[in-house]
């Protein structure tokens, strides 16, 4: 490999490294980790059937927000002006971390009882998720996980409705649909879609504070 | 020189008189006007209707079913948004980086975070208080009957308190862009955590904020209506939930240099403090156990006069035999009246029947495992004839309208109220089958068409149905579709409602005795 473009590859390397540590993405990893260990562990409990269905969401939903997190930026303007490889490096970050998420907590799953099995995770990060992301361009990053956590209470008691009629059966609650109901699936992805492209474009609304 | 000394000086401008607390209130002012707990109220108010107002408000008017709901389910609301909130706030100085500015300001570093802990607790508990007050004057607005329960209003208040602090110390202790989001969930995780333990109702687990009385009976709506409310749960879930906010709050001081050495000794005494009595109160909460009444009797905090049945003035219909609730089932009077009206007309004034059908509270006694018997009330032995009456309400069933309570009350004691008249059931003549259909037919019921109870529900002395809503084999085999008895009841029913009555005056006692037969009915 000529010395130039070693060098450009040791740059870009450096770039992402640097942008992954200013956004706390491996402490981010680690949460996920956790969230991943801590489904594991509670797969080997004995849950009744609200526990069985209500756990994994909790747990999906922590590893969401922490992807969420990631999204405050520490510089501001300056960044925004000079970094123009900043979109794709938003863009990059959000789905790599979004897939570890959903790998890792399908993994936790593997040989337990996983209610909704791995269809379930992936919707239900990935809407989480997004909720997130729009939460952040409209917040700011700091206070996003306004969004996913009141989701989360709405989910979990769609999910206790399926036992307590009147059902909330509305799509937009995904996490009470069938793992694999179409509608919750599209409004899952509709949302992730949203968000993604809207934090790739403009990035989290920036507010002194929330990147630390 | 002289004259300049001794000139007198100019006057040394008077200190403002300090009003001790005002700079506080100052401070506690700024807070609240720069509090993340005041942007959150929509979610708070979006989630409570979405999932708790709604349910609660279609739940029957009755204080205690619509107390322990709200409880449990304003418990479950505040729990993320105010959690996170109060961590937001409590990391709010280490985010800014302003934490060796303010260290030096007149203020000691745990007084300063006490009063950003009360301008977040402030705002919670206004979201707390408007969301209590609308479904409290909802309540007002409709019941009939006793008043609103302030205990499980306090548990709630103490646990949207501790909210505050679990959240405030975990910002102050671990400032993160992750705390808020982790603690908030971690928060619902645990609350949602803490009944998966309870077995039993000598539980200590019970002590969980979302539990509002023995936890394998559930919301029963007969529960605190013909008793009074017991708070010995809510007293030690109160003592609980205040102890760990105080101890939490102690906490806050404990670091070096957040306070002085005399009140930082007084911090950690509170803590202690509020270590044991939140100990105390999960010690307690283990020596209860469900009574009679179906709440939670804790001996050491139990007040015996609260085990005597209120006195009440039943609400009664006008019907032929007067059909009497408690009055804060007064909205399923003309219902269920109207309902058992037709039967009662054709039943009133024989021999057999009852001079009231009286509402009757049920008795609940703890079961193996998890499991929780009701026993319904049985008939006075002596004094007029009194038929005790069980709404399904009272059973733990699904909430259902007062027209559907109704239709179960008649086709649940229908057949029974008729059976004790004609003496209807095995080793019954098919006479005397044909004449109880018949009456059924009369009444507007469908004498096959039997409800029946919940498993492990009777009414006491009767055999229940075989299966809902089919037929009850075992009472009158006799009389199906195209049987000759079933063509004497359609006889019999199709008389008119006084001949009916006037014929049964006379031959009911040989009926019972089995001495007619079909040919010899009208």
């Amino acid at each position: 490999m000529p010395r130039e473009n070693e060098g450009a590859v040791i740059t870009r390397a450096r770039l992402i490294w640097l942008y992954a540590v200013g956004r706390r993405v491996p402490v981010a990893v680690l949460v996920m980790v956790a969230c991943a260990a801590g489904l594991r562990i509670a797969l080997l409990w004995h849950w009744d059937t609200y526990g069985a269905l209500q756990l994994p969401l909790i747990f999906e939903t922590a590893a969401a927000v922490s992807i969420v997190a990631t999204t405050a930026d520490p510089f501001g303007e300056p960044e925004r002006v000079a970094g123009r490889w900043l979109p794709f490096l938003r863009l990059a970050a959000t789905v790599a971390l979004t897939a570890a998420a959903v790998a890792l907590l399908a993994a936790a799953g593997t040989g337990g009882h996983l209610a909704g099995g791995t269809l379930d995770v992936l919707r239900n990060v990935a809407g989480i998720t997004g909720l997130g992301l729009l939460g952040a361009a409209v917040l700011g990053a700091g206070l996003s996980w306004t969004g996913p956590t009141g989701y989360l209470i709405a989910a979990v008691y769609a999910l206790y409705t399926q036992w307590h009629p009147p059902a909330l059966s509305t799509p937009w609650l995904w996490p009470a649909r069938p793992p694999h109901d179409l509608g919750g699936a599209t409004c899952a992805a509709l949302v992730f879609a949203a968000g993604l492209v809207v934090i790739t474009v403009r990035g989290a609304r920036f507010r002194a504070g929330d990147a630390d | 020189m002289t004259a300049a000394t001794r000139a007198p000086s100019a006057a040394r401008p008077r200190p403002a008189a300090r009003r001790p607390g005002l700079p506080t209130l100052r401070l506690l002012r700024l807070e609240l006007r720069h509090n993340a707990m005041a942007w959150l109220l929509p979610v708070v108010f979006a989630l409570f209707w979405l999932v708790t107002y709604r349910k609660t408000m279609a739940m029957p008017p009755l204080w205690n079913v619509r107390a322990a709901s709200l409880q449990t389910g304003i418990v479950a609301d505040f729990a993320v948004p105010v959690t996170g909130a109060a961590a937001w706030m409590g990391s709010r100085e280490a985010r800014r980086r302003i934490t060796d500015q303010v260290m030096i300001t007149a203020r000691s570093r745990w007084e300063r975070l006490l009063v950003t802990w009360a301008a977040t607790a402030i705002w919670a508990m206004l979201a707390y208080l408007g969301c209590l007050a609308a479904g409290y004057g909802v309540t007002a607005h409709q019941a009939s009957g006793g008043g609103p329960l302030w205990w499980p209003a306090a548990v709630a208040a103490a646990c949207v308190l501790l909210f505050c602090a679990v959240g405030f110390v975990a910002g102050a202790f671990l400032p993160s862009r992750f705390t808020a989001p982790l603690v908030a969930i971690a928060a619902f995780f645990v609350l949602a955590l803490s009944t998966e333990p309870i077995h039993g109702s000598q539980s200590s687990w019970q002590v969980s904020p979302i539990v509002t009385g023995p936890w394998d009976a559930g919301v029963q709506a007969g529960v605190a209506t013909f008793y009074p409310f017991q708070p010995d749960l809510s007293i030690a879930q109160v003592m609980f939930l205040a102890g760990l906010t105080v101890a939490l709050l102690g906490v806050l001081a404990l670091p070096a240099g957040s306070v002085g050495r005399a009140l930082r000794a007084v911090a950690a005494s509170c803590t202690v403090a509020g270590l044991l009595a939140a100990g105390t109160a999960v010690g307690l909460t283990g020596t209860g156990s469900m009574d009679a009444q179906g709440m939670l009797d804790i001996p050491a905090l139990h007040d015996a006069a609260g085990d005597r049945p209120l006195a009440f003035t039943p609400v009664c219909g006008r019907t032929a035999i007067p059909v009497c609730l408690n009055p804060a089932y007064a909205a399923y009077l003309p219902a269920t009246a109207s309902a058992l009206a037709p039967l009662l007309g054709e039943l009133a004034g024989l021999p057999g029947a009852p001079a009231r059908i009286v509402q009757e509270p049920v008795a609940y006694q703890q079961a193996t495992g998890n499991s929780v018997a009701l026993q319904l009330p049985r008939p006075a032995v002596s004094g007029p004839p009194v038929l005790p009456l069980v709404l399904p309400d009272q059973l733990g069933q699904p909430a259902m309208t007062a027209a559907q309570q109704a239709n179960q009350v008649v086709t649940t004691y229908g057949p029974d109220l008729v059976a004790d008249v004609i003496g209807d059931g095995h080793g019954a003549s098919q006479a005397q089958n044909a004449v109880a259909t018949g009456l059924m037919m009369a009444a507007g019921l469908r004498r096959l068409d039997v409800y029946q109870l919940p498993a492990g529900h009777a009414i006491p002395g009767r055999q229940p149905p075989t299966a809902p809503g089919g037929p009850d084999a075992s009472r009158s085999p006799d009389v199906a579709p195209g049987t000759p008895a079933y063509a004497a009841a359609e006889r019999f029913a199709a008389l008119p409602s006084a001949v009916r009555h006037a014929w049964l005056g006379q031959h009911l006692a040989a009926l019972r005795a089995g001495q007619l037969t079909l040919a010899q009915l009208p």
